[in-house]
């Protein structure tokens, strides 16, 4: 092989050969890549060291001195604690988002599709108008509305039910009570065991070809049990506390390091195997050999995600990888730990607990403190404050109308000639849409869905506008406070990225099993 | 029932309504239900905008500021004289491209039958009242529309209905070209600036108190540029006609030169102050343009010679290293940029210049793009109007639309360049190209915008410092490039493997295969994503307003609320938010509308 | 003299051996018709000729240049190919005339002129003179066939190399590309045609060859090929073709 390379190798024409050309090509592209890019970073750090602020996370473990509007903490400790509630709301956001926006949005490209000349034209109104005016124009504006409506004042003290003021929108909600972790377990074990009767009376069908009802039956499963468990059938739930209870005092008595290297060595196992098949996979597929972008991708996500579980381990438990790196507390005190969850678990799902799940808790409006200022009760009925509403209902309503395109067209792909095709088998209408243009509209309208659920999320971080506390809003509040730009900016687009590699490989995964169905 | 009412089975109409609103109960039900909804949103949103509470003249008084913030009004000729340019643009394009479609007299009656008809449903759906909350909590009901002012908008309006419903089905032989057709509703509108009043303040001479002037025409300052405007443009687009009957071939390439320079003009011509001395005009750059007309002249008139033609590479290669030393000597940089444009005459002029027709056609070009560069070139380097001492001056609907503009124009190579790089052979370009497009893409655009306004001049050498908006420029040019990337993956990956072979096979290398062959196929494939994607980057310009630049959005939500003089706007966010969406929404929508059918007619011509 | 000489050629798909050593030779003005079963391994030998497929092993020299890595040798082999292909690949966003011109102008450097001129003559020559300013969409298949093998003469390549030309036409279209090809081989040029028309091959060819499972089974005459064939391979084929 070396031997007839030599042969070949003529010094007069080596630089006009094709794989000389190339591999010359790719490494000037690269040293110059570097090149630029180490220049880059090399005046960024050369700059700042010039300035007062050097580049430094110290700020994440500092007390912020700030407090924030809303969120689960509203007076964090840390900077790092509230990164985390900025990010906690940016996701409440989000997935509160797709929900609504995937319904409505389906409903509303179902409407445009409607042969009645009404719900069709009033459904493109729609459409044109929330698709034409730019998404942070209507949150403004969703923002301006509420804030045109009166203050609270004195005289609205009491009671109420349903409320819109400049302070936000109040309304009666359900407030979960000490059973209620048990009777969701429960419920999610209804529907769990409903789903099977629907398999089970559907496979019935298929074998003895009479109809065996498998809506009837599987609703009255789960209205049989539901009813049960609303009358105390989630105290049955209690032996899961019980089994956590025993975990816990198993991982509590023996030292925290053995199981931060346990679960290490197990997600760095999985994460192996994953790459290993990736690899296998694409060896043995059409393009032998050759690792497609994608393929890159999944392999670095899953080491990125064996990384990340491997410093979760170790960071929050004691610190003790943070202390022996930094010598001081990098990260917001905790002792959340492993043994604590399952003692979590074990308080929550209790033989003992008894009562209704929840209780309907009615709204106030109060004075605050000591002040004269009226505010609604924090911690009563449900007050969702200006600048949440008018980020989740702008970017919800500007995603639906996307959502409506990508289920009209997707609807619109699967042709006529399908539906003639199945009627012409003898499909009655509701098997048809089940069978064979639901499954076909699905795998089409799946990729440009995904495309939609990503814009949104990263739509969110338009709640800056409307000072509503998202990640964005609160990074730019804490580099204010610090003067630590660059470090937020690389919080950001950390967070941004692996939002937007869940997002996209949840898709890729149902998109991935919808094709082999396919073949 | 219903159905089977003898109305709904031979009336026309009446079949109409039965298939379409009541074809099975639960369609009627539907029909009733979005009926009901559909006029109940109706009266609340002319309820909310009559509303006595809405201060109107907030948007009124300030147009000007929307428009172009503070700008010098001594200057604004150049204001005038860019849109001038625009217009007059379009104006011959519209007369030149004319597809010379026509329209019947019976259409043009359809189409007004059902504008009047629509305006008489709306004014007699709307609401006689609107509620307005008090202070106190109480609502009080309020008239906006008096029942006199309903019946005299009503009345003429079921007139006209009631006349084109029977003027349209007149058979009528003449025809209308519908370019001309579309001339005279421009001509109505200018000709509305004139009649149309609406509420606005005026100060009186001292300049501080209001006199309150409930009504004056809309755009009671700027109808005479307006108006001649409109001419200039009636009168291009009858030199339009001219040149398509003529059948003048080099204006089907001068027209989208024309229209991807205009923007570069306009841009040295609003923000910038070109040095126009006469000195430097007369010492240097008339001489350098005929010098290098003259050269040009000789390179298109010898460059068919076959003699030459043998020498054609090495006269290009010494051009190339003559331009490369020119280059990097002190030189003036017109000198430069004019080395490199000879250049690419060299290159291009044999392909051309092969008939006297296509010589003469090329000298024009080639002289016009020297005065194109001499111009461009001083009015770069010429002081610039983006910022005064004062502060920034600059803003308004002029920014937003430079945005857009200029992000598209930086964007495009770049997108076009990560693109190709994403779907190369070499591992190594394709992984870190689709690195940079899969990062810029994942994070919102919001967050580089941060990075521009606050921390992209970290990352800059000492001593190089750039405006915001040039920052912002850079920024938004990665971003849609990006995004751009991603669009045109998609059509290089439409191209079948079949065009990469035939190119190779007829001897191209890998230059004349990626531009000659591939990249323009996957650019057709996929023009509708891209005027898609372009829309969404005007609408997302409005973004920069959350950093702090004056964009058409700011100046709604923070200039103008905060006014106090000389008329108290305090707090009026909702009336700009409204004028905004409705703003945005007449730019986008008309775009996007019109690009559906400027898509339809490319359609046409190819394949 | 020989212009194609192929000497012992083998090329991998992966772990797949397409070609398993073909040693062959062409002289000048010669027409080969190459013939055989699907997956034999025809086109990718054809395709190795111009370097459209690399081949791993072996020597493949075209008119006195040895097919190496050297761009310098690639480039002036392929721009003495000419190759024509099943599913013709013209340029759907060039007019006729313009697919024709554009090698001349950018790879041969010719003035435009010239190269219209030399286009509507070959156009001429393929008998459809008057498409010369539509797009290649509005044409019917053979003629735009015919458009290729036109825009492969622009180049004057010495060889030209046909794959399945006629296998993607229906059976009234077949016949003009036929044609048109004949017309080519009397003016003398050399040609490797890939094709399943017998009666193309009887009647023009000078040499037939057989080619199974990536080798090279039979060569012969078009004479001594159908009425006489050496080979026990070429028999089984002929009956299942004719
Ligand atoms: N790019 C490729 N990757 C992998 N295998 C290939 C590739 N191209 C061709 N092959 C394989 O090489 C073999 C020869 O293919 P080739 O196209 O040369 O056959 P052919 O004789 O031209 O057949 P046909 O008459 O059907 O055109 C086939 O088995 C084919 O599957
Ligand atoms: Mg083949």
């Amino acid at each position: 092989m070396l031997g007839k390379v030599l042969k070949n190798f003529d010094i007069r024409t080596f630089w006009r050969d094709v794989r000389f050309l190339k591999w010359a090509g790719q490494v000037l592209f690269l040293v110059l890549f570097a090149y630029s890019l180490v220049l880059f970073v090399q005046t960024g750090i050369n700059n700042l060291q010039s300035t007062n602020i050097p580049f430094s996370f110290d700020f994440l473990g500092d007390p912020p001195g700030v407090s924030i509007a809303e969120g689960f903490e509203t007076l964090p400790d840390s900077g790092l604690r509230m990164l985390h509630v900025g990010m906690f709301n940016m996701i409440r956001i989000m997935i509160g988002g797709i929900i609504v926006a995937t319904i409505f949005g389906t409903l509303l490209g179902i409407a445009r599709l409607s042969s009645n000349w009404i719900v069709e034209k009033a459904a493109t109104a729609l459409l044109e108008v929330v698709r034409n005016v730019p998404l942070l124009v209507q949150i403004l504006f969703f923002q301006a509305f509420l804030l045109a409506f009166p203050r609270l004042e004195e005289r609205d003290r009491g009671e109420i039910t349903f409320h819109v003021s400049s302070k936000g929108i109040a309304y009666p909600w359900p407030e979960r009570q000490e059973s209620a972790f048990m009777f969701f377990g429960f419920l999610l074990l209804t529907i769990y065991l409903a789903r099977r009767v629907f398999k089970w009376r559907v496979s019935l069908l298929e074998k003895e070809g009479r109809d065996t009802n498998p809506f009837l039956w599987s609703f009255l499963t789960f209205l049989v049990l539901t009813f049960g468990n609303w009358v105390g059938g989630y105290k049955l739930m209690g032996i899961i506390g019980l089994i956590s209870g025993y975990i816990s005092i198993v991982f509590d008595s023996i030292p925290s390091i053995a199981y931060q290297v346990l679960f290490s060595v197990i997600a760095v196992f999985f994460a192996f195997r994953y790459i290993r098949k990736q690899i296998r996979n694409t060896d043995t597929g059409e393009i032998r050999g050759i690792l497609s972008d994608d393929d890159y991708f999944r392999i670095i996500l899953s080491g990125v995600v064996a990384v990340f579980v491997v410093l979760f381990m170790f960071m929050p438990l004691g610190q003790n990888l943070t202390y022996f790196l930094e010598g001081d507390e990098l990260f917001y005190k905790s002792n959340w730990g492993i043994p604590q969850f399952f003692d979590g678990v074990a308080k929550k799902f209790d033989f003992n607990i008894s009562g209704p799940p929840v209780i309907m808790s009615y709204p106030e409006i109060i004075q605050a403190g000591t002040t004269k200022f009226t505010r609604y009760s924090p911690d009563l009925g449900k007050v969702t404050t200006v600048g949440y509403f008018a980020t989740w209902f702008g970017v919800t309503l500007y995603t639906a109308i996307f959502i409506s395109e990508v289920v009209r067209s997707g609807i619109m792909a699967i042709s006529k000639g399908q539906s003639e095709a199945g009627l012409s088998l003898g499909l009655r209408r509701r098997s048809l849409l089940r069978l064979i243009i639901l499954p076909q509209a699905f795998r089409v309208m799946l990729p440009p869905m995904g495309n939609q659920y990503l814009n949104l999320a990263k739509n969110t971080s338009l709640g800056v506008a409307v000072a509503y506390p998202e990640v964005v809003a609160v990074g730019q509040t804490l580099y204010n406070q610090e003067g630590q730009t660059l470090p937020v900016f690389l919080v950001w687009m950390i967070f941004y990225c692996s939002i937007s590699l869940s997002i996209s490989s949840i898709i890729n995964y149902y998109n991935r099993k919808m094709k082999i169905v396919e073949r | 029932m219903i159905r089977d009412n003898k109305f709904f089975i031979e009336n026309p109409y009446g079949r109409w309504v039965r298939d379409n609103l009541f074809s099975s109960s639960s369609s009627a039900f539907l029909t009733f239900f979005a009926g009901f909804m559909v006029i109940y949103s109706y009266r609340g949103i002319v309820g909310f905008i009559l509303n006595p509470e809405r201060m109107w003249t907030s948007v009124t008084y300030n147009m000007k500021l929307y428009m172009i913030l503070a700008y010098p009004d001594e200057a604004m000729i150049r204001v005038w004289l860019s849109v001038g340019l625009a217009l007059l643009l379009g104006g011959l394009s519209i007369g030149f491209y004319n597809s010379g479609k026509t329209i019947s007299l019976g259409g043009i009656f359809q189409k007004l039958f059902t504008i009047s008809a629509v305006i008489a449903l709306l004014i007699a759906l709307a609401p006689t009242n609107t509620n307005v909350i008090q202070n106190d909590g109480s609502i009080e009901v309020v008239e906006i529309i008096p029942q006199d002012v309903r019946m005299l908008i009503l009345g003429p309006s079921l007139v006209l209905t009631l006349a084109f419903f029977f003027l349209k089905n007149i058979k009528i032989k003449s025809l209308f070209n519908t370019a001309k057709v579309n001339l005279t509703y421009c001509g109505l509108i200018i000709a509305s600036l004139y009649f149309i009043k609406i509420p606005t303040i005026s100060l009186d001479s001292s300049g501080e108190r209001i006199i309150p002037d409930p009504f004056l025409p809309i755009a009671s300052t700027t109808y005479i540029p307006w108006t001649i405007l409109y001419v200039g443009m009636l009168i291009f687009f009858f030199i339009g006609s001219l040149l398509k009957n003529r059948d003048i071939k080099i204006m089907a390439r001068l027209i989208p030169i024309g229209w991807f320079l205009c923007p570069l003009f306009i841009f040295s011509w609003i923000f910038k102050k070109p040095l126009v001395e006469l000195n430097t005009v007369f010492s240097a750059d008339i001489p350098s343009i005929l010098v290098f007309g003259i050269i040009g002249f000789l390179i298109i008139r010898f460059s068919d010679n076959q003699s030459l033609g043998a020498y054609r590479t090495p006269i290009n290669i010494g051009f190339l290293v003559l331009s490369v030393v020119v280059f990097l000597l002190p030189v003036v940089f017109i000198f430069k940029a004019t080395m490199v444009l000879l250049l690419l005459l060299l290159v291009v002029s044999p392909a051309i210049a092969t008939t006297k027709e296509g010589k003469r056609q090329l000298f024009i070009v080639w002289v016009v793009s020297l005065f194109v560069l001499t111009f461009l070139i001083r009015g770069a380097s010429s002081d610039t109007m983006l910022v005064t001492p004062t502060g920034s001056i600059f803003g308004g609907f002029s920014l937003t639309w430079l945005l857009a503009i200029f992000g598209t124009y930086a964007s495009f190579p770049l997108g076009l360049a990560l693109a190709l790089g994403r779907t190369s052979t070499l591992p190594v370009i394709r992984i870190i190209c689709t690195g940079i497009i899969e990062i810029v893409r994942s994070v919102p655009y919001i967050t580089w915008l941060f990075f521009a306004s606050v921390m992209l001049t970290v990352f800059l050498p000492s001593g190089v410092e750039f405006n915001l908006i040039i920052r912002v420029l850079i920024l938004t040019a990665f971003f849609s490039g990006a995004y751009f990337a991603e669009y045109i993956r998609g059509g290089l990956q439409s191209i079948p493997k079949g065009q990469y072979e035939a190119a190779n096979a007829i001897g191209m290398n890998p230059f004349q295969r990626i531009f000659l062959v591939i990249v323009p196929q996957a650019l057709r494939a996929i023009i509708p994503t891209l005027v898609g994607s372009v829309i969404t980057s005007f609408k997302d310009s409005s973004l920069v307003a959350i950093i702090g630049l004056f964009d058409i959005l700011r100046i709604g939500t923070s200039v103008i609320p905060a006014q106090s003089q000389p008329v108290a706007f305090i707090g009026r966010n909702l009336e700009q938010l409204v004028f905004l969406s409705f703003f945005f929404w007449v730019f986008t929508f008309v775009f996007s509308r019109r690009s559906m059918k400027f898509e339809k007619r490319l359609g046409l011509g190819e394949r | 003299m020989s212009i194609i000489k192929t000497v012992d050629v083998k090329k991998w798909f992966g772990d797949f051996q397409a070609l398993k050593g073909i040693s062959m030779e062409v002289s000048e003005g010669e027409v080969l018709v190459i013939c055989g079963p699907s997956g034999s391994g025809k086109s990718t030998f054809i395709r190795c000729i111009n370097r459209l497929e690399q081949h791993q092993e072996g020597e493949i020299v075209v008119d006195g240049i040895e097919l190496t890595n050297d761009l310098k040798n690639i480039e002036a082999i392929r721009s003495e190919v000419g190759m024509v292909f099943q599913s013709f690949n013209l340029f759907p966003h060039l007019t006729v005339m313009q697919n024709i011109t554009l090698a001349p102008i950018w790879v041969r450097k010719k003035s435009r002129s010239e190269s219209e001129e030399k286009a509507m003559e070959l156009l001429e020559r393929v008998g459809i003179p008057e498409q010369a300013q539509k797009f290649p969409g509005q044409l019917s298949g053979g003629q735009q066939q015919r458009v290729a093998i036109a825009r492969a003469l622009a180049m004057e390549p010495k060889i030209m190399l046909f794959d399945e030309p006629t296998s993607a036409l229906d059976p009234e279209m077949i016949k003009e590309v036929l044609d048109a090809m004949k017309e080519l081989a009397e003016s003398g040029m050399t040609m490797i045609v890939v094709t399943h028309e017998m009666g193309f091959a009887k009647e023009v060819a000078d040499r037939v060859m057989l080619f199974d499972d990536g080798l090279m089974v039979e060569e012969n005459t078009p004479k001594e090929f159908f009425d006489n064939p050496k080979n026990e391979r070429t028999k089984l084929f002929l009956s299942q073709i004719l």
